[in-house]
């Protein structure tokens, strides 16, 4: 009887042995190495502008010729030269941009005005000592045919400059010493103004221009 | 009285949720900060995986978001021409503070001139264009970096070591062959009939 009980025991003995010698090998462990894992959270480095609000209506429009009956209406451009504003000069600055990232240039550019039609369009020009494009109205202080100006204006830069181009630039509205760089949560209040061209050579009425803020890198 | 202040109050503050969420509508692109930079040099006619580059939408509404190549940041070095560098995948949608990682190739031509390179890599939110309204869009810039030295491409990182042997390996095989079948060897299996067993096709019919 006790022969046939050790038959069964033996071998679960040497098993149990075995499986406890493992076991002790792993808790006492030839090897002494011991690690723990660490985590860490850094902070966002990304390079971000926020604008809002995202599309803006150019409006309390004024000048253009009463005689050819092209006179500017409160929400139309009149020819020649009108003028739209988003904003108010001295009063309103409805655009608030803000640097949601790492301290950067704030740039800005804008883009061709574009007709419904998709005729063609009107190209940026700029005013002043060493225009990027001339503008090619009259005195060279207006647009001239197919030109118009677009200028971005704040509390810190009232009186107008050369107004904005296809390239990049620095965005001198946004700060008060007329540099662009921005820290992190740094904003802006702007507004745009617009001066169309002397003559359109397309007769679309509905028209679009972009006006894009680029955080660039020093 | 009760239900009517009750549905006062609620109103308040239906309003209240609302009226901010409207008023903070925003527009807002993000980029990494730190450069998109090659690990190693590139070579003349070779195409290279560049880093992913992770974007953000830091704005209130859903942005599609289009990668272009343009130099804006000043420093010294070649200007990369924006026709090498292409997006690898589908132009990205991203909801609100959703990112993601775009892939981008870098495909150097064989005429490229050896030199460092600076440019930068732009994200932009293509807000949708509205007919008779300005359109106030976003941007963001980071800067890309690579170097390319004179010499044979060792290897598109686009394809891994093991891929180029593998492939390497069977067009080996495959060569074998037809050289074999070309030269006029012949494998011929023969299968031997064991001894006292009729062959195939007999008959053992006694007669």
């Amino acid at each position: 009887m006790m022969g046939r009980r050790s038959k069964f025991l033996w071998p679960l003995l040497v098993v149990t042995m075995a499986s406890c010698g493992t076991s002790g090998t792993a808790s006492n462990g030839a090897d002494q190495r011991a690690s723990i894992k660490l985590t860490l959270n850094t902070v966002r480095t990304i390079r971000s502008v926020t604008v809002s609000p995202g599309k803006a209506v150019l409006g309390d429009c004024q000048y253009g010729s009463a005689v050819t009956k092209t006179h500017s209406t409160a929400d139309r451009l009149g020819f020649p030269n009108g003028i739209c504003w988003f904003g108010a000069k001295g009063s309103k600055y409805p655009i608030l941009i803000k640097n949601t990232g790492v301290a950067s240039n704030i740039e800005i550019f804008g883009g061709n005005a574009i007709p419904s039609n998709g005729g063609a369009s009107w190209s940026l020009c700029n005013v002043g000592n060493n225009p990027l494009v001339a503008c090619t109205g009259p005195g060279d202080l207006q647009p001239g045919i197919d030109q118009y100006l677009l200028r971005n204006f704040s509390r810190n830069q009232p009186r107008p400059y050369a107004g904005l181009s296809n390239t990049p630039q620095c965005d001198r509205q946004f700060d008060a010493s007329h540099a662009c760089w921005a820290v992190h949560g740094q904003f802006q209040y702007e507004g745009v103004e617009l001066i169309g061209p002397s003559l359109s050579s397309d007769s679309s009425v509905t028209w679009t221009v972009a006006i894009t803020w680029m955080p660039t890198p020093p | 009285m009760h239900m009517r202040t009750c549905f006062a109050a609620s109103s308040v503050l239906l309003a209240a949720l609302i009226i901010p969420t409207a008023a903070e509508a925003s527009i807002g692109i993000g980029i990494q900060a730190g450069p998109v930079r090659l690990s190693g040099a590139a070579h003349p006619g070779g195409i290279y995986s560049l880093p992913r580059v992770l974007v953000v939408n830091t704005g209130t509404q859903t942005e599609s978001v289009v990668i272009e190549v343009e130099r804006v940041s000043p420093g010294r070095g070649l200007t990369v021409p924006p026709s090498w560098v292409r997006e690898a995948g589908p132009t990205v949608s991203l909801a609100h503070d959703q990112s993601s990682r775009i892939p981008l190739r870098l495909v150097v031509p064989a005429t490229a001139k050896p030199g460092s390179y600076v440019s930068d890599v732009i994200a932009r939110g293509s807000a949708g264009l509205a007919a008779g309204s300005a359109n106030l869009g976003v941007a963001a810039a980071t800067k890309l970096e690579f170097t390319i030295v004179p010499g044979a491409v060792s290897g598109s990182s686009l394809a891994p070591a093991w891929l180029i042997a593998g492939v390497g390996m069977v067009f080996g095989v495959l060569a074998a062959l037809i050289y074999l079948r070309w030269a006029g060897w012949r494998i011929r299996i023969v299968r031997e009939t064991p001894a006292g067993e009729p062959a195939s096709g007999s008959t053992d019919d006694g007669a």
